[in-house]
């Protein structure tokens, strides 16, 4: 249908001029403000790459390489974990069971706890003296096991991983399986008539058939991997400690633009150029995200 | 789909209750540790309150400001999602049933938001925030959910309002309807379950978000509920009892909430991120 000009406008403008004051223009100022130097008040003073000198090549170098690296490692792990826990768990409830869908919901009420709570409720169990976590391995005899889980450089941010993972493990379930039960039932069960067992139905027809949302998923985990902050705040604090061991880009951001106890001097400009640094790794990805989006939308 | 023999079926029950009990028993200890003192959270923490203290509720409620945070974290809420809701299905309608030049690209402009997480820009929006007098304002915060939200719920509106037969609108438009009488009249009511997918979904992310309200509020009487019971930890770190009863109560809404409503909550989360 065509539209007259005026009536389009109405529906148009309310979305798109929230949409870009406070989302599109805010990025891009992002990116001017890194060229700046700014202590959050006054006057801006221009400083070139300066302060993009300072992160890779300066006394910011060890910290950012340190955070980026934990974020690849986050990814990794989630993708090992989400996307593999999830298919399994996912198969399990496609299998002709029955409760599949009490055990739907049960799987996605961590989901609903907002992060930062999580992140809470587990540091209480991880207490290192009294904490839940401890307390339950001593009781079952393996007290030698027991540990200060986020005390430990080499255990704090494998620790903080999986308490991300038990809170959203459900989602990549619930979205794989949907995946699943989308497939025909008639394709699997013309392929139990040809003799094909449950493993090479998993891996000839239900994977390769799925396999556009674990893309889809392994995009989405891929942006997410670089924003994660609340788990880690909660957990470890902006210091990200023990020494620094569970910094993300995120905390060190947190830290260059806000400050927090110990940091250096708070820079927003600085602070703008770590957000410019994720910025350019996940801009790869969410351009194709988006263009898959796109490509999906026009084909249906 | 996989048929399962009855060896498999037994091993599949088993693997779900662990994974179960896995989600279930941290939120069980949480509820018993709430009603313990100290001393028995720290002698017997898995075993029944010697005493039932309910008390800890009441003075976890008070010192956590829980009651302020749920005030807040519901208005906070509440308007961005009528504000979603009514922004978004407008642009979502326009962009899909009528024809017009830069359509596509409106759609594709509106996606990036789905690719570049809002947080990336949090010190312009910070600047922008102060100059219009809105930081330390829930005024503020509802403005920025509601603008963060946008991308999702034209994407899972489109699809819907993309689904309305055009026929529809046409016979409305040739009965003279003008283009609100039929977004309002004739689409809207028949993406009702759409607009409760995207009312609960986006409900839920701003009661559920701490990144914005830990930047822009500073004031305790303007606390969400993720700020005030993370304040209270700060305050309040070796206070176990209340701090396991403060935990419960901030969790408990969006969790009863979705035992409401878990069918919806499921269809929303599941397509608002991939399809």
């Amino acid at each position: 249908m065509s539209i007259k000009l005026r009536y389009l406008l109405v529906f148009i403008i309310p979305a798109m001029l929230l949409y870009t004051v406070f989302i599109i223009y805010p990025l891009f100022d992002s990116l001017i403000l890194s060229f700046f130097s700014w202590p959050g008040v006054g006057s801006r003073t221009f400083v070139g790459f300066k302060n993009f000198q300072t992160l890779f090549t300066g006394s910011y170098a060890k910290e950012l390489f340190n955070a980026f690296l934990h974020n690849v490692y986050f990814f990794l792990l989630l993708i090992l974990l989400e996307l593999g826990l999830g298919f399994l768990i996912a198969l399990m409830l496609a299998s002709k069971i029955k409760g599949a869908g009490v055990f739907r919901v049960i799987t996605y009420i961590p989901n609903m706890i907002p992060l930062v709570l999580v992140g809470f409720m587990w540091g209480l169990f991880l207490n290192p003296q009294v904490g839940l976590v401890n307390q339950l391995l001593k009781l079952v005899g393996l007290g030698g096991l027991a540990q200060p889980w986020l005390g430990l450089e080499n255990t704090a941010l494998t620790t903080i991983i999986l308490v991300n993972v038990w809170r959203n493990l459900g989602f990549y379930v619930l979205v794989i399986l949907a995946a699943i039960l989308d497939i025909s039932p008639d394709l699997i069960e013309a392929a139990y008539i040809d003799g094909a067992n449950n493993w090479k139905i998993t891996w000839r027809i239900i994977f390769p058939l799925t396999f556009s949302t674990f893309r889809t998923l392994a995009i989405l985990l891929f942006i997410w991997s670089f924003n994660i902050f609340d788990t880690v705040y909660a957990l470890t604090g902006v210091q990200a400690g023990p020494y620094r061991s569970t910094d993300v880009l995120g905390t060190l951001f947190y830290r260059t633009a806000f400050g927090g106890l110990g940091s250096g001097a708070v820079d927003m400009g600085l602070g703008a150029s770590v957000t410019v640094f994720i910025f350019m790794i996940v801009m790869p990805v969410s351009i194709l995200y988006v263009y898959l989006v796109e490509k999906r939308q026009r084909s249906a | 789909m996989l048929k399962l023999s009855l060896f498999g079926k037994i091993m599949v029950y088993i693997l779900l209750a662990v994974y179960c009990l896995v989600i279930l028993v941290p939120f069980f200890m949480m509820i018993l540790n709430s009603l313990k003192s100290m001393r028995d959270i720290f002698m017997k923490p898995f075993s029944f309150p010697t005493k039932v203290l309910y008390d800890n509720y009441t003075k976890a409620w008070n010192q956590a400001g829980i009651g302020t945070g749920y005030k807040n974290s519901a208005f906070v809420a509440g308007v961005s999602v009528i504000g979603i809701l009514i922004v978004s299905s407008m642009f979502a309608y326009a962009i899909s049933k009528y024809e017009f030049k830069g359509r596509r690209f409106l759609f594709v402009y509106s996606m990036l938001g789905l690719a570049f997480p809002a947080r990336l820009a949090i010190i312009p929006i910070f600047i922008l925030l102060r100059n219009l007098t809105l930081t330390n304002s829930l005024f503020g915060l509802i403005l920025i959910y509601t603008s963060v939200n946008i991308p999702f719920s034209v994407f899972l509106l489109k699809n819907f309002i993309d689904g309305v037969p055009n026929e529809l609108s046409e016979a409305a438009r040739i009965d003279g309807a003008t283009p609100m009488q039929i977004y309002w009249k004739v689409v809207l009511p028949l993406v009702k379950p759409a607009l409760s997918i995207v009312a609960i979904v986006s409900f839920v992310n701003v009661w559920n978000d701490f990144f914005f309200p830990l930047i822009f509020i500073n004031d305790k009487s303007k606390a969400t509920i993720t700020l005030a019971v993370s304040i209270f930890f700060g305050e309040y770190s070796n206070q176990w009892p209340l701090l396991f009863s403060g935990l419960t109560l901030a969790i408990a809404p969006t969790i009863i909430l979705f035992l409401l409503f878990s069918r919806q909550f499921i269809t929303g989360m599941t397509q608002g991120a991939i399809k």
